[in-house]
């Protein structure tokens, strides 16, 4: 009897908030622990998230990784939430052991120029034979080596730290800036010794840091609620939150197309420029005696936004950013090219067709305007005759 | 730092919480409990915690010179100082913005062609609340109510009490000075139930009822001009709703964890949607701030112990005042203006009104107060107009993104809000199948924590 009611008041003991919900967040709290040990590739939508997730301090995503997706989807459709807006394709997003997007033997090969820049070098929505890079290297006959990050600013520590591994055959780094993109500016002490320091860090003391970093910042469990979220939120059961996020616009052929917000509105606002990023640039490589070049690329909605149904109008001193600052790096005797003129022209060309040359659902150009993109490039290429002509490289021919 | 993110549940809280307990002794608890309050303070703004040093330092050191002196003129000038003091920088901070503005649109009408430039302030948050439990611990200390303490880490610690700094309770030195003085003494064991549970509801009340809320009708109402009357009823009705689960959430949440170190703070909300009459409504809704409003505005200017014009006046000077700390805005004052209205009138009809059924007087008081709260939720005074006009006349508007499910919570936090009874009128004594309700509740709301952002407070922003 004694035994029966010490074992009820147990049970009483047990049963009570002050012990359950302690214990509830300790279980919870260890799932999510136990998450972190397991790959999150089944939670993403596109190899961006899931391999920048353990990241080297230094590099752009997780080396020696290969994702696949045969149902990618762009990253507005995902930004908004409008699941009936994806644009379904496949992607293949291989990193050499450096963590940028190249095929793993790029290491082996003689490298004729780095291009360095945003998602828009990196590839986005396209697979590893339709990067920018890929379709210079093939257009040329040489090795183009792809040093795409998310970080769009480009410091030389980080480059001349990847060029340090590479077999250069010339010192060139094309610097892609796209429209939209926050206006670079010369990174602090701090920024350039942390470069540095990743540098100089012990390959495997990298890899480390990168692990421990995903480990810390990244929860499954996180991306698992979100999920559900979206779902919830989905603009019927509940107000799609996410959709002020992009803006959602037809097109004179009757087709929607998204584009950024921020990107829209950056479009619309009178943006000062700034030249000293650029200037600090240019002398850093010069001073490692590095070239560069610089590829200015619209934004979407810079290509589009004359073909939309109901455009806002463009007032003075407006949307013409790209053109200021290419005249401005023009007299600060830095090589650049503007792809607006062509891509505009372009666009309107295939439009004709219904076909884009960026995605219909994502911030990024497709495989077509990477290769029109190229195309223009290598009509501009600085060193075209001088070093792109003896060999043809193994790793252009690859798919 | 939020109440409701993962950061405080899973880092602030357990550390707080075992060294607090780990800890033996008044002083090095009040110094954890100092130093824990400055911690949490600092997520928001770090600088911001020289301002709260300040005010503390200048009303701790009031509280000396009372206990000090004895002289009427010293100990009116150990009043006056700090209150100055402390008014002046929630004055600075809360309403200098607002006086410029308002003085920039009078000047061209005195002839003056000068402009006052408008400056780029971040208000400090919480400053509304910590301002107020020194101002109140001067005044007590002053009246004798309370005897001052001469120890300055207790006074910080109390000043700085993470569970009630940035939102209240407006918890008053008196209500817990006994809770101060045997903090050695106290038993972590003998309240952790209770607090556990004011803290779970506390956390649904907020999540799952006041943010769901929310998720309808924040979009709705940014768009207030396409909205249905029905829609803008339900808009305001959900408003009332929200920020009653938001604020009174956030008290249980606050009350909970008091419990958990072992204080007891005071009563917040006392079921305010059960109010008979509007007086009742006030004696029930925010009670720390409208008890801090009677006892320390509308009692010295006189209260109702004068004729009924004067008491109509202090009632409207109170009022206005209430309505001007939740924001530096005309929009407030119209706010407190109108409750101030209902006041005076209800004084003057107190007879009829009472001889009203209860269920009347109940409906008539909420809705009296929504149509206040239409004005209190407005951006501006053309939202406030627009949305009594679509609600007074027919507007067949645009059908509302989520109506289904706002009005399921809406009848659920009607039932809890009218009917049931509060934080406070029940046992907190529950059975293994109540704690495992709450616990699936607590659990989803830890699941919708993980993926979105944690919603702020309302109230935070006073």
């Amino acid at each position: 009897m004694g035994t029966s009611t010490g074992t009820e008041q147990g049970r009483r003991s047990v049963w009570q908030l002050g012990f359950v919900i302690p214990c509830l967040l300790a279980v919870m709290g260890l799932v999510d622990l136990g998450l972190r040990f397991m790959s999150i590739d089944p939670l993403t939508f596109r190899a961006w998230e899931a391999l920048l997730r353990n990241r080297p301090p230094g590099a752009a995503f997780e080396p020696n990784r290969q994702y696949e997706n045969a149902r990618s989807y762009g990253d507005l459709a995902a930004l908004g939430n409008l699941p009936a807006l994806r644009q379904y394709r496949a992607e293949r997003f291989t990193t050499d052991a450096l963590g940028f997007r190249n095929p793993p033997r790029v290491l082996n090969e003689e490298v004729s120029a780095i291009l360095a820049g945003d998602s828009f070098v990196v590839g986005s929505g396209v697979s590893d034979d339709e990067t920018l890079s890929s379709r210079l290297g093939t257009l040329m006959g040489c090795v183009v080596y792809n040093a795409g990050s998310d970080a769009g600013r480009v410091i030389p520590d980080e480059i001349l730290s990847v060029a340090r591994r590479l077999t250069l055959r010339s010192r060139l780094v094309i610097r892609l800036y796209t429209d939209g993109a926050a206006v670079p500016v010369p990174p602090t002490r701090g920024e350039i010794l942390a470069a540095r320091l990743a540098a100089r860090m012990p390959e495997a003391v990298r890899v480390a840091a990168g692990r421990l970093r995903g480990f810390l910042t990244v929860s499954p469990l996180q991306s698992l609620s979100g999920r559900a979220w979206k779902a919830v939120d989905n603009g019927s059961m509940l107000p799609n939150k996410y959709a002020a996020s992009v803006v959602k616009a037809t097109l004179v052929n009757g087709d929607p197309m998204l584009f950024q917000a921020t990107q829209v509105d950056n479009f619309h606002r009178r943006r000062e420029l700034s030249l000293g990023y650029w200037r600090w640039l240019r002398d850093d490589l010069k001073k490692s005696h590095f070239d560069l070049f610089v590829v200015l690329v619209p934004g979407k909605y810079e290509i589009y936004r004359p073909f939309l149904v109901n455009r806002q109008p463009l007032h003075p001193g407006t949307g013409d950013y790209l053109d200021r600052l290419e005249r401005a790096l023009r007299a600060m005797d830095i090589p650049v090219l503007n792809l607006t003129p062509f891509l505009s022209a372009e666009a309107a060309r295939f439009l004709e067709r219904g076909e884009y040359l960026y995605w219909l659902d994502d911030n990024h150009w497709n495989v077509r305007g990477t290769a029109l993109a190229a195309a223009a490039i290598r009509e501009h290429w600085p060193l075209a005759e001088t070093v792109c002509t003896t060999t043809h490289s193994p790793a252009a021919q690859t798919p | 730092m939020l109440f409701n993110s993962l950061a405080f549940l899973y880092a602030f809280l357990p550390i707080t919480y075992l060294v607090f307990w780990r800890l033996t002794g008044k002083m090095p608890r009040y110094v954890w409990l100092a130093i824990s309050g400055y911690v949490f303070y600092s997520f928001w703004n770090y600088k911001f915690c020289t301002l709260m040093l300040f005010s503390t330092t200048v009303s701790y050191l009031a509280g000396r010179g009372l206990l000090r002196w004895q002289e009427p003129g010293r100990r009116r000038l150990c009043v006056i100082v700090p209150v100055v003091m402390d008014l002046a920088l929630l004055g600075f901070f809360k309403y200098g913005n607002f006086a410029v503005a308002n003085l920039n649109e009078i000047l061209p009408w005195l002839g003056s062609r000068a402009t006052l430039p408008i400056l780029n302030l971040v208000l400090p948050i919480g400053i509304s609340f910590y301002t107020f439990h020194t101002i109140t611990y001067i005044i007590d200390s002053y009246r004798g109510v309370i005897t001052p303490t001469r120890n300055f880490v207790k006074f910080a610690a109390y000043v700085s009490l993470f569970s009630q700094l940035v939102a209240g309770p407006i918890v008053r030195f008196r209500q817990i000075e006994q809770d101060f003085e045997r903090i050695d003494r106290a038993d972590r064991t003998s309240d952790l139930h209770t607090g556990w549970s004011f803290f779970v509801i506390g956390m649904l009340e907020k999540v799952l009822i006041a943010d769901t809320i929310a998720a309808v009708i924040d979009p709705a109402l940014a768009r207030y001009a396409e909205l249905s009357t029905v829609s803008a009823w339900l808009c305001v009705l959900g408003f009332a709703y929200q920020v009653y689960f938001d604020f009174a959430g956030y008290s249980d949440m606050a009350v909970g964890l008091g419990y958990m170190f072992g204080f007891r703070l005071p009563q917040n909300f006392d079921s305010p949607y059960k109010a008979t009459d509007i007086a009742d409504l006030w004696r029930r809704w925010h009670i720390s701030l409208s008890s801090f409003f009677r006892d320390y505005v509308y009692f010295p200017l006189g209260g109702s112990r004068g004729s009924r014009l004067l008491t109509a006046r202090n009632l409207m000077i109170t009022m206005v005042l209430v309505g001007l700390w939740h924001g530096a805005n005309w929009l407030y004052v119209v706010f407190g203006a109108y409750q101030g209205l209902l006041l005076i009138v209800h004084r003057l009809i107190r007879a009829r009104w009472e001889r009203l059924p209860q269920w009347a007087q109940r409906s008539a008081t909420f809705g009296l107060w929504l149509l206040g709260l239409a004005i209190f939720r407005a951006s501006g005074f053309r939202m406030a107009g627009a949305l009594l006009e679509t609600m007074f006349t027919w507007h067949a508007g645009a059908a509302m993104v989520g109506a289904s499910a706002l009005v399921v919570t809406l009848a659920l936090a009607a039932l809890l809000a009218h009917w049931a009874p509060n934080t406070f009128e029940i046992r907190h004594r529950w059975s293994p199948s109540w704690v495992a309700s709450f616990a699936v509740l607590f659990g989803i709301c830890l699941f919708v924590l993980y993926g979105a952002r944690p919603a702020p407070y309302i109230y935070f922003q006073f």
